[in-house]
C-alpha cells in the first residue's frame, strides 16, 4: 500500500468527501440487475429524497443501456464502470459513466432525432426514448470522448 | 413485479402493475401483458403502484396497447405517480394513451 501516495498523486484530482466506491458492469442487460441495490446504499448514505433516486435510476439505467445497446452494439463482457463523488463545496451528487466503447455522445443533436411528435400509437418511437429521458431527468450532464472509450458525468443536486 | 387483472362493469379490463418497471420488471410483465393486450378491447393500466417506469417499461406498455388499438380497442393509463407521470409525458405518451387519475373517469373514458 506504500505506492498508494505516489498513485494518489498522478490521479486526476477530484475532492470527494467519501472514498469512490466503484460499480463495475458487463455489457450484457442482465447486469442491470446490480445498479438497483447500488443505489439504494447511496440513498441511505447521502439521504437522497425520492425523488432523485427516481431520477438517477432512470438516468443511470439509460445510460447504461445505451452503452449496451449502441457503444457495443450488444457485445457481451466489456466493461462499464459507474463511479460517484460529491466534489467539495457542491451539494451535487455526479456519477460518472464510463465505457470503452467507439465514440458516441448521447449529448449531440444528432443523438435524439428530432421526429415529429406522433399523432398515433403506431407512430410513437418505442425505442430513442432513452437520451430524450435522460436530458429531462439529469441535473447536469457532459460528456467527453476519452483515447479509448467514452465518459458521460452525470450530476444531481442533493438539498442542503 | 407483480401483475393482476380484473374484470370491470362495460366489459373493461383493468390490468394493475405493482413495482418497478426496469428492465427486469419490464421483463417479467411482457408475456403477460401481451396475453391481456391479446383478448381486450377496454384495457385499464393501473399505473398506482409502479415505483419506477424507465424505457424498458415504457416498451411494455405501448406495444401491448398498440395492439389493443390496432384491433379497434382502447387503452387509458390510471393513477401513475409524480414521476411516472413524469415520464410518460417526456416521452409523449401521454396525448396518445390518455392519463386518469380518476377511476370512473377513466372507465368512462373507455366507453
Amino acid at each position: 500500500m506504500s505506492s498508494c501516495g505516489s498513485l494518489a498523486a498522478t490521479m486526476p484530482q477530484v475532492n470527494t468527501i467519501k472514498p469512490q466506491p466503484r460499480l463495475t458492469l458487463q455489457s450484457q442487460l442482465d447486469e442491470l440487475a446490480r445498479l438497483w441495490p447500488w443505489i439504494e446504499a447511496l440513498t441511505a448514505e447521502y439521504a437522497i429524497p425520492a425523488g432523485t433516486q427516481f431520477a438517477i435510476q432512470l438516468c443511470l439505467e439509460e445510460a447504461i443501456s445505451n452503452i449496451i445497446r449502441h457503444g457495443y452494439r450488444g457485445q457481451p463482457d466489456h466493461p462499464i464502470t459507474v463511479d460517484y463523488a460529491m466534489p467539495a463545496g457542491t451539494d451535487e451528487l455526479v456519477f460518472t459513466v464510463a465505457d470503452q466503447a467507439p465514440a458516441f455522445d448521447p449529448l449531440a443533436p444528432s443523438a435524439v432525432k428530432e421526429t415529429p411528435a406522433a399523432t398515433s400509437i403506431d407512430q410513437l418511437q418505442v425505442g430513442g426514448q432513452g437520451i430524450r429521458l435522460l436530458r429531462k431527468f439529469a441535473g447536469s450532464l457532459a460528456y467527453q470522448r476519452l483515447p479509448g472509450g467514452n465518459r458521460l458525468t452525470i450530476g444531481f443536486a442533493l438539498p442542503r | 413485479m407483480q401483475i393482476s387483472t380484473e374484470e370491470l362493469a362495460g366489459d373493461v379490463t383493468k390490468v394493475a402493475l405493482d413495482g418497478r418497471m426496469d428492465i427486469q420488471g419490464a421483463a417479467a410483465v411482457d408475456l403477460k401483458m401481451n396475453i391481456i393486450a391479446g383478448s381486450s378491447k377496454k384495457l385499464l393500466i393501473d399505473l398506482e403502484k409502479v415505483s419506477f417506469l424507465g424505457s424498458m417499461g415504457l416498451r411494455s406498455i405501448v406495444l401491448p396497447a398498440r395492439a389493443v388499438n390496432s384491433r379497434g380497442g382502447k387503452v387509458v393509463l390510471y393513477a401513475p405517480t409524480e414521476m411516472v407521470e413524469s415520464v410518460l409525458k417526456t416521452a409523449g405518451i401521454d396525448s396518445l394513451l390518455p392519463i386518469h387519475h380518476d377511476l370512473a373517469t377513466a372507465i368512462a373514458a373507455l366507453q
